[in-house]
């Protein structure tokens, strides 16, 4: 072996190079933990989170037209719209609207197919909840849109 | 072969025709459980053991089936891109990469050329995320247990890239039949040039760590050696491949998308242990990095979607279409009766062929190097069992 | 009977010496209470630091800054099932932590803390420690059998034919050290004079002959004191079964380990052991070869106003602590979760910064100057373990067993011969000089 490889190796010069490297990194403003649910997460604008039903701001109806392309997009046939036809106005108005949440895969598929700008996927992540009933989300709770879940401890 | 789940028998019987007690008997079964610390995953391997020294393997793979091919045949086409992701869920947008790729070359239409240089980007930072990743795990079985979190660190900026782009970090979606989803979001450009920017030292780093260190040295190299010609004989491809020697890459081999007009090497290694495969990672991982900075100054405008018919009723035809994913070939073979559904799909999973190659590396080994072996395959079950 | 308690304050020797039963017991009481403190330190200060080298915070939750986590922790396991194998030995499986632990702990009579601070001062105090902490190694063959399964017995019979190996180099370096003791010369490279010195085996004997030399023994004869020392230094990380040879007891290997079978508080006995095993070991670094309790440069800043200034070290270690733990509970974040966590930080950095001043107090002072000095460097070991976890990917067994036995034995023995043909130059010169004379 030449000299200088030698001298590397009795002077254990690559592992002082490994703890170089792990002691640099201690210091506290390398840190990159996020302590949730102190410190939330920055999300993206189109993060792919739970589905929301929009509503028109001005007069609060639905501006779900009842036109079932979201449920016939989903490939696992987790929507569920319920329409009935308004005598007055002659055109479909939903009724109800569930979403199994429990099966969904957030793929977006439904809020591509959707003709209006109803159905749109917000960025809610909380989603736990404490039965399996709980987890098919009906219309209430898909208009209320994103709840950020308080912890108190 | 009996099956040894169920013989009550020792090999020892077996291969000698004498009967004895489990002292007599020179030989032992050792059963590396589905749930174990670093099989990436739930894969049993048994293996028979002389002492320490490992006589044979045998891997015993299916406990993540759920039936992805068999999904297939009753979605549409469209509707199936979503589950693709999950296979690989390391590597998501490779996945989606090829399927789009393999329906598009059924349809016989190609993605605009700006598409084209979205998924090349997307796909190479895809790789050098798969590439952290299993540097991390591989590293935590041989006993360093921080670059782990280095090098989860470093993907967390691309995982951010993609969040920014499609919406979600791991089962991406990114690709449609056609093209892209989405526009670029504002700022892509940058992000990517900053990120390969910030990247590049941070590799440099994971070397300084390991590359050099001698007790890394010790534990890889002559580990789990695998030839040339033996590695083409199993059907072995991917880093694997490369390490043993063996110059064979589908970007170059067989380009697909734009890989044709980027000026990139493919690493090869020479003895094909588990040393060389490190060092033939972490050069694609630079590759990588020169392919996204050549690809990020120069995408045309255009459109991202190509004219695809809103309900995708292929031919009637097969297809096999195969790209290079970060663990090797992965390939789709569609064969479609002209309805809305594909009749079948067929995915070549790389893990699942380059698993097979299991039992020629890690004959003669001890046991320890079992668990260094079966890291540097880089298997994800996802992909083995789909 | 108080006159018997209170006449040994004003003695100059261990209690040992002094033949005093009180206060050894008492010694031993607050032995006991030191290294399970250390142990409970260095629990936490584990899991933080090496979170720290890994970009991460550690346990935050628990305490403030995860300070209560160590608690919470044996709290947890004495909480916990006692499960036993059914077909496992049941006295034998009783019996094996409680060995590791009690040898463990017996190590700590000679380790001097300071002059007379050693429970006693046996004049084989190296030679006792090294025997002691060898029978811990009948605890790990014990628990690998008594657990009736062939993962625990192969793992224990590894850990045992590692500890077992590195215990040689251990004491092929241990014995240079001593060697080095019999010198009198003065100065990294003085030998002989007259007559050689006495050479000892006592802890309190090695430190004071580094004392006389004026140079601790890493300086001595250099570089040999610090191949030495060098060879100790892997070899103890070895016998303790830590990162980069903690093979018999990683996760990620198919034999799980010795103390696979144990659950709860017999578990946290071997845990609690194999930590005292690390305080030991590097007491015996520390003493042999940095100078036990003596203050840095006691030869050369020597004086009563360098003595004055060293002794403000302690309480100003305490005041920094103190003032870190306040920086950081200014920095608590501001949610009400946390009002209670930032409250006791800033308790538990009052109570420092209280200590830390009551160190500069000059009665106490002096007093405190050699405990200070000893814990110091030995936190600096414990340091180095963490750091070499955080850092090292781990030996094969194989690749273990031939460091130990194919580089650092023989390196240990041509020490070791180096030192004795040094220490006794001058005697071979005068030998030399007479078969010349005579030829």
């Amino acid at each position: 072996m030449g000299v200088a490889p030698l001298l590397r190796k009795v002077f254990m010069v690559d592992l002082l190079k490994g703890l170089s490297v792990t002691f640099r990194y201690q210091h506290p403003s390398q840190v990159c933990t996020e302590q949730y649910p102190l410190e939330r997460p920055q999300i993206a604008e189109r993060y792919r989170g739970l589905p929301r039903l929009n509503v028109n701001p001005e007069t609060g109806e639905t501006l779900c037209i009842a036109c079932n392309l979201c449920a016939s997009a989903c490939p696992e046939h987790l929507i569920v719209v319920e329409s009935e036809r308004n005598p007055v106005t002659k055109r479909k108005e939903m009724k109800r609207f569930t979403l199994d949440v429990s099966r969904c895969m957030f793929c977006g598929l439904c809020e591509e197919a959707c003709s209006t700008d109803c159905l749109e996927l917000s960025q809610d992540y909380e989603l736990a909840q404490y039965s399996r009933d709980g987890l098919i989300f009906d219309r209430a709770r898909l208009e209320s849109g994103p709840e950020n879940t308080v912890y108190s401890r | 072969m009996t099956d040894v789940t169920k013989s009550t028998t020792s090999f020892y019987e077996e291969d000698t025709g004498k009967t004895g007690t489990f002292l007599d008997a020179n030989e032992l079964i050792l059963n590396m459980g589905p749930q174990h610390p670093s099989t990436h995953g739930v894969l049993r391997v048994i293996l028979k053991l002389d002492g320490e020294k490992v006589l044979g393997t045998e891997c015993i793979i299916g406990y993540l089936h759920r039936g992805v091919e068999k999904i297939a045949e009753n979605r549409t086409y469209t509707m199936f891109n979503p589950y693709v992701d999950r296979m690989d869920y390391v590597a998501a947008v490779s996945n989606g990469l090829g399927y789009c790729e393999a329906v598009e070359k059924l349809l016989n239409i190609e993605a605009p050329p700006r598409a084209n240089y979205i998924r090349v980007i997307l796909t190479e930072l895809n790789r050098i995320a798969s590439h952290q990743l299993w540097l991390g795990t591989h590293a935590l079985d041989i006993g360093a247990i921080t670059p782990l979190f280095y090098t989860f660190r470093d993907r967390e900026e691309i995982l951010k890239i993609y969040e920014k782009f499609c919406g979600a970090r791991l089962t991406t979606h990114a690709f449609r039949i056609g093209g892209c989803s989405y526009e670029t979001y504002d700022g892509f450009e940058d992000n990517v040039k900053k990120f390969v920017k910030f990247v590049t030292p941070k590799i440099d780093e994971y070397e300084e760590l390991l590359t050099t260190n001698r007790i890394w040295v010790e534990r890889t190299k002559g580990v789990g050696i695998l030839s040339g010609p033996d590695a083409i004989a199993l059907g072995v491809t991917g880093p694997v491949l490369r390490a043993a020697g063996v110059k064979w890459d589908l970007r170059k081999a067989q380009p697909y998308a734009c890989y044709k007009e980027f000026d990139f090497e493919i690493p090869i290694g020479e003895n094909g242990d588990t040393y060389d495969r490190y060092l033939v990672r972490i050069a694609e991982m630079r590759q990588s990095l020169r392919i996204i900075s050549q690809a990020v100054e120069k995408i045309p405008d255009g459109p991202i979607m190509a004219k695809v018919p809103k309900v995708i009723k292929p031919p009637v035809g097969e297809i096999y279409h195969s790209i290079e994913a970060p663990k090797g070939e992965l390939g789709y073979f569609i064969v479609s009766d002209g309805s809305t559904q594909p009749y079948r799909v067929r995915v070549r999973p790389p893990s699942f062929v380059n698993l097979q190659a299991l039992d020629k590396m890690v004959r003669g080994m001890l046991v320890a190097d079992v668990v260094a072996v079966i890291g540097t395959l880089d298997i994800v079950l996802g992909e083995v069992d789909r | 009977m108080l006159e018997y308690i209170t006449n040994y304050l004003n003695s100059n020797l261990t209690p040992g010496q002094a033949g005093n039963i009180f206060w050894a017991v008492v010694y031993i009481l607050l032995i006991f209470a030191g290294v399970s403190a250390a142990v409970i330190l260095m629990n936490w200060g584990e899991r933080k630091a090496l979170a720290h080298m890994q970009v991460r915070l550690g346990p935050m939750r628990v305490g403030p800054h995860g300070l209560l986590q160590p608690f919470a922790d044996a709290l947890k396991l004495l909480l916990k099932e006692d499960i036993a194998p059914s077909e496992a030995d049941k006295m034998v499986f009783w019996v094996a932590p409680l060995i590791v632990v009690v040898t463990a702990f017996t190590t700590f009579i000679v380790v001097p803390f300071g002059q007379t601070h050693a429970v006693t001062d046996m004049n084989i105090g190296i030679l006792f420690m090294l025997g002691v902490s060898s029978l811990g190694v009948l605890g790990i063959v014990t628990a690998g059998w008594a657990s009736n399964s062939h993962f625990p017995l192969m793992g224990g019979l590894r850990s045992s034919a590692q500890m077992v190996s590195y215990e040689i180099a251990m004491g092929l370096a241990v014995i240079s050290a001593v060697l080095m003791t019999s010198f009198s010369g003065v100065g990294p490279f003085g030998v002989g004079g007259e007559g050689t010195g006495s050479g000892t085996l006592s802890m309190i004997g090695i430190v004071q002959a580094q004392q006389a030399q004026h140079v601790w023994f890493v300086f001595k004869l250099f570089p040999l004191g610090l191949i030495a020392f060098g060879i100790f230094a892997i070899a103890m990380v070895a016998e303790t079964n830590r990162a980069p040879f903690d093979l018999p007891e990683a996760e990620s290997e198919l034999v799980a380990g010795f103390h696979t079978e144990y659950s709860g508080f017999r578990w946290s006995l071997f845990f609690l052991a194999e930590y005292a095993a690390m305080v030991a070991v590097s007491s015996i670094a520390v003493t042999l070869w940095l100078g036990g309790w003596l203050r840095p440069f006691t030869y050369w800043l020597s004086g009563s106003g360098w003595d004055t200034a060293f002794s403000l070290f302690p309480g100003l270690t305490f005041l920094v602590l103190a003032g870190f733990t306040f920086f950081n509970t200014v920095r608590m974040p501001k949610h009400p979760a946390l009002k209670i966590q930032t409250v006791g930080l800033g308790v538990f950095g009052a109570i420092l910064g209280v200590v830390g001043l009551l160190l500069f107090v000059p009665g106490v002072r002096e007093r405190i100057q050699d405990i200070y000095w000893f814990s110091i460097k030995v936190a600096v070991f414990m340091y180095l373990y963490i750091w070499y976890r955080g850092t090292f990917p781990r030996y094969r067994f194989d690749q273990l067993m031939k460091l130990g036995w194919k580089v650092l034995l023989p390196v240990g023995f041509g020490v070791l011969i180096a030192t004795g043909l040094i220490g006794l130059s001058d005697q071979l010169l005068e030998w030399v000089k007479g078969v010349m004379h005579w030829a």
